[in-house]
């Protein structure tokens, strides 16, 4: 809970069903109403505790959509949708099919040879769950959440990723309302590449901005 | 990138009003009972006992209701509403009633 109650103070829009607010009375009467319903069920032989077990452990441990490749193709491969990924990446994420976001804004931002960037939500762990499925456990730690906004270098160098002293590192804190996507740079040797061939190689962590999109 | 996925998008990706409760992605639960329900609509609807489709128009319903005073601050929580949803369904293919009473 603790993380998770920065969700107001980080201006969001708040979802009335993060927070429970029923009553003791209340919750038991349900967990009797859903014990009784599954031991009916159990009886007709429609369901089995095992099977219950496997479907929630299933559904939470499931990573989720991991759009976010797709994108990073299409704008690699269509400067026009570059373009308006950059203007308005909300739109132009919903323009592939992508949507599910639920009241968050997306921004993308592009690394470029004079600019890196990097995507944090130092109060929580705000994160693009339908452009990028659910977040790996060092993002939400106290450790990368602090350091990457005073060590930015020093976090990228942890991840082996060696960022020229020239080079710009911006770091993004991610909000309840704005969501970032760091829109790689496309690596050389990749000129004739479809668009799916680009897509497989994009991996979650370039769309952090921790790594770069290796070359093919 | 493509791993793939046992968990059904159908389900798991539900937008508006029946998307899943989530934050940051990672499912809200608050009580055990509502795993038992979420996964009691999920394994009957695996079976085919009922569409899925069926299964969430009655959801679509039940949210619905429940925020019709304020979205805000509906009267009853997520999985509240989707219990209602599968007692529904549940009673509309019978499934519930004993057949050889």
């Amino acid at each position: 809970m603790s993380d998770h109650d920065h969700d107001h103070e980080h201006g969001a829009p708040p979802n009335p069903y993060h927070d429970s607010n029923r009553s003791e009375a209340r919750n038991r009467e349900l967990t009797e109403r859903v014990a009784k319903l599954e031991a009916l069920l159990s009886e007709k032989g429609l369901i089995d505790k095992g099977a219950l077990d496997r479907i929630v452990e299933i559904y939470e441990n499931d990573l989720g959509p991991m759009n976010g490749a797709r994108v990073v193709a299409r704008a690699w491969a269509d400067p026009a949708y570059k373009q308006r990924l950059l203007d308005n990446a909300t739109a132009a994420i919903a323009e592939l099919g992508f949507g599910g976001l639920q009241g968050e804004h997306m921004v993308a931002v592009e690394n470029t040879p004079e600019v890196h960037n990097l995507v944090v939500c130092t109060l929580c762990s705000c994160y693009p769950w339908p452009v990028l499925g659910l977040p790996p456990g060092w993002y939400k730690d106290a450790a990368y959440r602090s350091r990457v906004v005073i060590d930015p270098r020093g976090v990228l160098a942890d991840f082996g990723t060696a960022i020229d002293d020239d080079v710009e590192v911006r770091v993004w804190d991610s909000s309840a309302e704005v969501r970032y996507l760091v829109l790689p740079e496309r690596p050389a040797g990749t000129e004739h590449f479809s668009e799916e061939q680009l897509a497989a190689l994009v991996e979650r962590d370039a769309m952090i901005g921790v790594k770069k999109v290796q070359p093919a | 990138m493509n791993a793939e996925r046992i968990a059904k998008p159908e389900i798991a990706e539900m937008e508006d009003r029946p998307a899943l409760p989530r934050r940051s992605g990672e499912l809200v639960f608050h009580d055990a009972w509502e795993r038992r329900a979420f996964a009691m609509a999920v394994s009957l609807a695996e079976q085919g006992q009922f569409e899925w489709s069926d299964f969430q128009r009655r959801l679509i319903e039940a949210v619905a209701s429940a925020e019709e005073g304020d979205p805000l601050h509906p009267n009853r929580g997520y999985y509240e509403s989707w219990l209602a949803a599968l007692e529904a369904v549940l009673s509309e293919k019978q499934l519930l009633e004993r057949r050889f009473a």
